[in-house]
């Protein structure tokens, strides 16, 4: 019993005394939990600056102007004359989007002959373009609804049959679990299991490699596979606290949604983080230098972020690249807990991701013991 | 005469990873992750609880958007849900009892439809596949409905569809996430490899060999080290300037020219960024933790995906702290806008500032490093 405890206090220690580790524990986990959802305070873009060129210069251009100006999404900032002005203000970046309303709008309108109306966004920015695109389609079928409804009137039609005339069927979707559609509720749950998983695989395999350094220069040590089973334990305690500070107070001070019942939300957490920490101190037993598990880190978090379902839909993932994001605990462990936590799914619901977690923890594990066992060998022989 | 960043590269597979064949491999990595350019097939839950011709007829019609992939009936609406929930499927679909004579009658019924917008690219992807194939069908019912009303046929298409939409995307025709993505990601990735690379190269020589504390051979050493790394590392951005051209149809309006310097300036930029992150913390790992922290989030913070104008000013200025940032503001302006040369210079010229705080930092780079 006595040496567990004193290996348990040699992981203590080698904790405690490694500045590395203290420098992202008492920073680092902080800071990224401030700083990545930093650029989506404002949670959805607000209106974008659109230009008008209105050939039409009549009261139903001007009334569809006021439209488009009034939808959340666009303020018009500028009035063009000419084609050419317009283009330069897109090129400028002044405005990103533009509406171009065609000569003889309103006669043709009123006579029901058909017409054109041209929007263009500008789509080196996805987000703005589609608000832009939205804010103007928008106006545009207020407008077209009302002179319909306006001419069937006019027509003597029965107006029981008007709604079914104008438009035959109504498709609206709604967001549900992020209702708002805002960016904090999308980025922050994903990103923040994500950093777990980033700072985990940095500490406890800068860890490992310092632990082995320390074998290796012939000091004092517990058995690895001792000493690996504390460290792990050790982990898991320590990063189950923070999983508490990121899903708990976080969530709360982001306004976050919370569905998940805490016990749950404890134990798929915990499966993560376990299966996490066996990835990481298998990458410790893998590379030979303590800075290397953060470089493995550095390289892998963009490519984790688009393959781990959430930032790209993982259905259009070509097969193989869909086949390796389940390599690492990162994408089951962000599924499962959007799931669990976001969208309400129970437990009943993360079965599979669950399962790929403990499969991966024990298949990690196998290969660390695997390792472990050769490298001891080698250490034995004289060399 | 110590030795060269070109010996450094040879001697360490990791280093040699970093700097020669990781960048073009990423940046193949992202061209294949949207390789289909929109996402497609989308799992939608289809609760059909008419059961009709027309209700058959709207399904055809919305699994015909290459975006939506509706073989995901469920019974009830409870087991639609069910799916959402679980992420089983993106979307439901509920097509109310009496569609059918609904439709008929002129009643404009609502087919209820709910997106995951926790998913949130996906989610917004999904509503607008259904809203548009929903607008299309309700085109086609309503004109049919008109004709049955006994109105002709070129009074039921102008009433149908009197103010046509045209819907033009600058600069992206195609709409390519792969074009909108990759260009923006690849240099994130880039200018990380970079840091990267130079702080594990710039500590292992002065773990190695170190350097004198000052004269002119500090100097000259320091420039052997980094040189290297600066050339190989323009050329990675020039060749990811062609993989953008030839996979994901990057095809710059304006003068590309520009982005050879830019590229130049860009690296430039961060290697003076690692050797002032190692002058501030002289021990690999804490230096790597350093830069981990700084550049690691560029990619959220250089405004493609979130717009720049709608962030906080802290946000702003902490992009602003990031070469990337103006990287991608010159590649946008020149790939895309073809800005003139006015518009450009300024984000030259700041690149530029990033090499105002080297010297300080040369001189205050130890000359010694112990190994973590």
């Amino acid at each position: 019993m006595t040496r567990w405890w004193h290996a348990w206090c040699d992981e203590v220690r080698h904790v405690l005394t490694d500045h590395a580790v203290l420098l992202v524990f008492g920073g680092g986990l902080l800071f990224y939990a401030l700083l990545y959802p930093l650029p989506y305070h404002r949670n959805v873009p607000g209106e974008q600056a659109v230009a008008v060129l209105d050939h039409d210069r009549g009261a139903l251009a001007r009334q569809l102007v006021r439209w488009v100006d009034a939808t959340p999404q666009i303020r018009i900032t500028a009035q063009p004359r000419s084609l050419y002005e317009a283009r330069a203000l897109l090129a400028a970046g002044t405005v990103h989007g533009l509406l171009v309303i065609p000569e003889q709008f309103e006669r043709d309108v009123y006579l029901g002959r058909p017409t054109t109306l041209s929007y263009a966004g500008d789509a080196s920015y996805f987000l703005i373009y589609s608000n832009i695109v939205q804010g103007l389609v928008t106006a545009g079928t207020t407008l077209t609804v009302q002179t319909q409804v306006a001419r069937a009137l006019r027509s003597g039609e029965n107006p029981a049959r008007i709604p079914g005339q104008v438009m035959a069927l109504r498709v609206t979707p709604e967001p549900v679990f992020n209702s708002s559609g805002g960016y904090i509720n999308y980025i922050v749950p994903a990103v923040f299991a994500l950093i777990l998983h980033q700072t985990l695989l940095i500490t406890a395999g800068s860890v490992t490699v310092k632990d082995r350094r320390r074998r290796a220069a012939g000091q004092m040590a517990a058995p690895p596979g001792m000493a690996l089973m504390l460290r792990g334990l050790l982990f898991v305690l320590i990063y189950v606290f923070f999983a508490l500070l990121y899903f708990g107070f976080f969530f709360a001070l982001y306004d976050v949604p919370r569905v998940a019942p805490p016990w749950a939300l404890l134990g798929v957490a915990g499966v993560f983080l376990a299966s996490t920490t066996v990835c990481a101190m298998l990458i410790g037993y893998l590379v030979s230098r303590p800075e290397l598990p953060t470089v493995v880190v550095l390289i892998t978090s963009l490519p984790i972020v688009f393959t781990a379902g959430f930032a790209w839909p993982a259905q259009s993932l070509p097969a193989g690249l869909d086949a390796l994001s389940w390599v690492l605990p990162a994408r089951p462990g962000i599924q499962a807990l959007l799931t669990l936590n976001q969208m309400g799914g129970g437990l009943a619901g993360v079965r599979d991701e669950l399962l790929v977690l403990v499969v991966q923890g024990l298949v990690y594990a196998l290969l660390l013991g695997k390792l472990v066992q050769r490298q001891t060998k080698k250490s034995v022989l004289p060399s | 005469m110590g030795r060269s960043g070109w010996q450094a590269l040879r001697d360490d597979p990791w280093l040699l990873a970093l700097v020669v064949w990781l960048p073009p491999l990423l940046t193949g990595l992202f061209i294949a992750v949207f390789a289909s350019g929109l996402p497609r097939d989308l799992p939608v839950t289809v609760v059909d609880l008419d059961h009709s011709t027309a209700s058959r007829a709207l399904l055809r019609q919305l699994d015909a958007s290459p975006a939506l992939d509706t073989a995901h009936a469920r019974a009830s609406v409870k087991e639609g849900a069910f799916a959402l929930r679980t992420g089983d499927s993106l979307a439901l679909l509920v097509i109310p009892e009496h569609f059918e004579k609904d439709v008929r009658r002129g009643l404009s019924p609502r087919v209820e439809a709910y997106y995951n917008a926790q998913y949130l690219l996906a989610g917004k992807f999904i509503a607008s596949a259904l809203q548009e194939s929903g607008a299309d069908f309700a085109a086609h019912a309503g004109a049919a409905q008109r004709l049955a009303a006994g109105q002709h046929m070129p009074e039921v298409l102008a009433a149908v569809a009197p103010v046509r939409p045209q819907i033009t995307a600058l600069y992206n025709p195609a709409m390519s996430y792969a074009r909108f993505l990759v260009t923006a990601i690849a240099p994130a990735v880039w200018q990380i490899l970079i840091v990267t690379a130079m702080v594990l190269l710039l500590s292992r020589q002065l773990q190695r060999e170190g350097l004198p504390e000052s004269g002119p051979r500090r100097w000259r050493l320091l420039l052997r080290w980094c040189l290297p790394l600066t050339l190989v590392y323009w050329v990675q951005g020039l060749l990811m300037l062609g993989l953008f051209r030839h996979f994901v149809g990057w095809v710059p309006a304006g003068s590309v020219l520009i982005l050879v310097p830019a590229l130049l300036f860009t690296v430039l930029a961060v290697q003076s960024i690692a050797l002032m992150i190692l002058a501030l913390a002289p021990d690999t790992v804490r230096a790597l933790s350093l830069c981990a922290a700084y550049l690691a989030p560029a990619f959220a913070f250089m405004g493609i995906t979130f717009p720049r104008g709608d962030m906080p000013a802290l946000a702003v200025f902490w992009g602003n702290l990031m070469p990337s940032t103006h990287y991608v503001q010159l590649q946008v302006a020149v790939g895309d806008h073809a800005a003139p040369w006015s518009a450009l210079w300024p984000s030259l010229l700041v690149l530029l500032l990033f090499l105002l705080p080297l010297p300080l930092a040369l001189r205050a780079l130890p000359s010694r490093m112990v190994a973590s």
